[in-house]
């Protein structure tokens, strides 16, 4: 530390010590992520068919292959604490043509599950899940989607809970029953006061 | 733990006062034998069974208790001895075998150790030495079947131990004296595939003094090998190497050469194999068949008049149709033999072949199969490989672009031979290619269940020579290899790929994600990610070589079958053993070599050739070979004569015969292979299988019932 005084934080923390040791290794971490994903998320080659096929990683730091290593290795703070583990757009790509016939997809959300128990997680997840809680849809119709509707002669909202809003009753039940938006306004709280 | 220790003492118990229960079984079986054997010299006396029980180190000892074994195995009804040794396979753990027959007057023994697949021969040997009949012994595995799969479970494993050899010593009280049957060996062999290993193979046992018949499919033959440029990691011409070993084959005295043939019927058994081969209508005539067919001086000499007049044009499938070929044809000037073939397929019998022809008169257009019976002694399948169809993984776009190849097309425009006379082109224009991709495992080492799971073995070995030869050819050309793992484990083979990098191969550590066209220049966008600098990577190339995948020969599920052949899942034929067997199948007399066992590259191939036909051979130079005496008797005063054992008998075993004026069934012991099927069903108990009769195997059922715990 006393090497690098006065300068800048960035430089700082390029020359912290970057090993991994043993300790940060947790086998749990790799059962759980295969439990949760319900793949072989423990038999990555590391071949790279994953990133090579991502939308995300050619305009991202999002690299699929390193969350992979990360769950084969039991590599648990890493992978939850990575902001890169909300890059996916879950577009299936990996999946498709991984061929180890891993659903690297599935990795991720089962590591953003296990993120989300640690209270890791991006507000803008959070607004949507309010968002669903307030009107069923993570993305609600808005006025110049209903302009186009029409023009398309479709009816201004489509046959959801838009048009039937008795039934968002039935989604807030089920989003209560898992605490979700009562976390998520928690973890909102917090961070924006 | 305490408590657990109790049960244990408690199943002790158990089995001691059941013991004389279980004792009063044993005495009935013999008797109930005694009146259904046929006359064989059964144990009269009482048995006395010697029990040998084998630590294998720590194999078996480190999680079966053998002080609480033995003690067990001592109450055993009918053991008169028991001993345990660090390796009963050792020498001095043979002589306790050898030693305690004579000692004890053993009847038989048991020894509890390993899989019968792996010493069964040597401690019948043991056992014949010590002055007892081979087949009194019997084996008790409790490594494999037990030590070894219930490694953390000590107390299941120890139990388990003492029930597998009360239930083989209930077996060994019961076995007969048995005599092997010697056969005498047909002095020739037969060869199905002439690529370089069946090649190899058939030039081996020609050597060797044995005839042999050499069966290809194809009209000539050469195989893969003959398809190919260079080999690594040598670059010597391929052709150049195999021309003389095809020259060579077509000379041998010894080799009979049957090309555009293949199996049609196999029948028999080691030792006397009777072969039919179907001879595919060719339509020409060699100069031999001519001759005997009364056409002095005719017959085909290979000159070619015939091509220029046939009208139809088909793709040449040894240039992977990259190259016209008429339905009269011959896949390349160097073919051995040098013989026209027509394609019956497409030929319109219009005549102007027979026309050019001439009076050589070698071309009939009535042609039809014929078929071949051969007798032989022992048989070598070298059936070969086929290219897994690399169009079946849609993001690579093989058939889909112009400028994705495959590799053995790639072989094919490099050739010299080859329809651009070696000189590399991409498909969509005919330019130079200035950048070349290759893609490594293009089908390879996938489990998605679309591709095949196994390493193909030679395709990163041939890139690197692909991306020599593109270096040499186009001066400025840059090979781009995208690979998971190169695996040059070879002699020489490390060397050359250090070799081709410093000639200025670039490499690219990631697995091909998916390739697109740009539409207007017709290049290609390989993308992958770059897994050493942890960035994708959107690669513009010329050309991409997808290093395909390799699987067996369409043809060989058939040709297995016709020999008793096993595959494995993915259709490769299985070897004997993969260690130490691997030429050898579980059919006695027939053995594999090559690529049909499993993707080999040249080097490999020619050994495994070398190997099948040294073991082809030792039977025929032998002369006669033991078969195992487990085969079917017929108790004749108890068989109805039904005949329902002749129909099920999948090895045409079995027939009625006239005896004493009744009809009863008889077994060609030869063909009998054991396997019971009569004996199940025989409605009158008439059928004896030596070694795993009724009685032996009901007295085996019963040591496990009454012997364990209820």
């Amino acid at each position: 530390m006393a090497r690098t005084k006065g300068y800048p934080e960035a430089l700082e923390k390029k020359l912290n010590d970057q090993r991994y040791y043993s300790e940060d290794s947790n086998p749990e971490f790799t059962k759980n992520v295969k439990a949760i994903s319900r793949t072989i998320a423990h038999m990555c080659f590391q071949c790279g068919t994953c990133t090579g096929s991502c939308p995300s990683a050619p305009r991202s730091s999002y690299r699929i292959r390193l969350f992979m290593r990360r769950a084969v290795l039991g590599l648990e703070n890493e992978a939850l604490t990575d902001p890169d583990l909300w890059l996916c757009t879950t577009c299936y790509s990996c999946t498709d043509r991984c061929p180890r016939d891993i659903a690297p997809t599935d990795v991720i959300m089962a590591m953003r599950n296990l993120a989300f128990k640690r209270d890791i997680i991006p507000v803008n997840f959070l607004k949507t899940v309010q968002a669903i809680y307030k009107t069923g849809h993570g993305v609600p119709n808005n006025d110049v989607n209903r302009a186009a509707r029409e023009r398309l002669g479709l009816t201004r909202d489509p046959p959801t809970t838009h048009m039937y809003p008795e039934y968002i009753k039935g989604i807030q039940t089920i989003l209560d029953h898992y605490k979700l938006k009562a976390n998520a306004d928690r973890i909102v709280k917090e961070r924006e006061g | 733990m305490a408590e657990k220790k109790k049960t244990t003492t408690k199943k002790t118990e158990t089995r001691k006062q059941e013991a004389p229960a279980k004792q009063d079984v044993k005495k009935q079986v013999p008797a109930a034998k005694g009146a259904a054997a046929p006359v064989k010299t059964g144990p009269s006396e009482k048995p006395r069974i010697g029990v040998f029980i084998c630590h294998c180190g720590t194999n078996i000892a480190g999680s079966i208790d053998i002080k609480e074994v033995e003690a067990y195995a001592k109450t055993i009804p009918n053991v008169a001895h028991v001993d345990n040794y660090q390796y009963i396979c050792s020498t001095p753990g043979q002589n306790k075998i050898i030693t305690a027959i004579k000692e004890h007057k053993l009847t038989g023994t048991v020894v509890a150790a390993c899989s019968p697949r792996l010493h069964e021969p040597t401690f019948r040997r043991a056992t014949k030495v010590g002055g007892l009949n081979q087949f009194r012994f019997e084996m008790a595995n409790i490594r494999e079947q037990n030590a070894w799969v219930h490694m953390h479970d000590p107390e299941g494993a120890t139990s388990k131990a003492k029930d597998t050899i009360r239930i083989a010593v209930a077996k060994a009280a019961l076995l007969q004296d048995l005599t092997p049957k010697t056969v005498p060996v047909e002095r020739a062999a037969m060869v199905v595939g002439a690529g370089i290993a069946g090649m190899q193979a058939a030039l081996d046992l020609a050597n060797a003094g044995i005839k042999t018949y050499l069966i290809e499919s194809m009209p000539s033959i050469g195989g893969r090998m003959s398809q190919l440029d260079k080999t690594f990691p040598t670059l010597d011409c391929s052709q150049c190497i195999l021309t003389p070993k095809m020259v060579d084959v077509g000379r041998a005295e010894n080799i009979e050469l049957m090309t555009y043939s293949e199996v049609d019927a196999v029948e028999g058994y080691i030792g006397n194999f009777d072969v039919t081969i179907r001879k595919k209508a060719r339509g020409v005539l060699s100069m031999a068949e001519a001759e005997a067919k009364g056409i002095s001086g005719g017959g085909c000499n290979g000159c070619g008049d015939c091509e220029a007049p046939c009208p139809v044009i088909k793709p040449n499938e040894f240039e992977v149709g990259m190259k016209p070929r008429k339905a009269i044809y011959i896949n390349h000037p160097q073919v051995v033999p040098l013989l026209y073939t027509i394609d019956f397929d497409s030929c319109i019998k219009c005549g102007l072949c027979v026309t050019a022809c001439g009076e050589k008169k070698a071309i009939d257009l009535e042609a039809k199969d014929e078929f071949v019976k051969v007798k032989v002694g022992t048989a070598i399948l070298a059936t070969g490989f086929d290219m897994f169809p690399v169009e079946k993984k849609t993001e690579w776009g093989y058939k889909k672009f112009e400028n994705v190849i495959t590799s053995l097309e790639f072989e094919r425009l490099i050739c010299a031979s080859g329809p651009t006379g070696g000189y590399p082109i991409r498909p969509s224009d005919g330019e130079r290619p200035k950048t070349v991709a290759f893609v490594l495992c293009a089908g390879s080492r996938d489990n998605t269940g679309n591709g095949k799971p196994y390493c193909s073995r030679f395709c990163c070995m041939y890139s690197l020579k692909h991306a020599h030869q593109i270096i040499e050819k186009i001066p400025g050309c840059t090979p781009i290899i995208f690979y998971m793992d190169i695996r040059s484990f070879g002699k020489m083979y490390e060397e050359f790929y250090y070799r081709i990098q410093d000639e200025g191969a670039k490499f690219i550590r990631g697995r091909v994600a998916n390739i697109l066209e740009d539409p207007k220049t017709k290049n290609l966008h390989v993308f992958a990610d770059d897994t050493l600098l942890n960035r994708p990577v959107d690669m513009e190339v010329d050309l991409v070589v997808l290093a395909a995948a390799v699987q067996p020969m369409e043809d060989t599920e058939r040709t297995r079958k016709l020999f008793g052949v096993s595959c494995t899942g993915d259709g490769w034929l299985q070897e004997a053993h993969p260690k130490l067997n691997p030429c050898g199948t579980t059919t006695a007399g027939v053995f594999l070599a090559g690529v049909c066992q499993g993707p080999k590259d040249i080097p490999d191939t020619v050994a495994s050739a070398e190997g099948a036909a040294s073991a082809a051979s030792i039977p025929i130079h032998m002369g006669e070979v033991e078969l195992e005496p487990y085969f079917a008797t017929c108790i004749e005063e108890r068989c109805a004569g039904c005949g329902m054992c002749v129909n099920l008998c999948p090895f045409t075993a079995l027939a009625l015969v006239e005896k004493d004026g009744r009809t009863v069934m008889e077994v060609t012991e030869a063909k009998c292979k054991g396997c019971g099927t009569c004996g199940g069903f025989c409605p009158g108990g008439a059928i004896w299988m030596n070694h795993f009769a009724t009685p032996q195997i009901v007295a085996q059922i019963d040591a496990f019932l009454l012997g364990g715990e209820q």
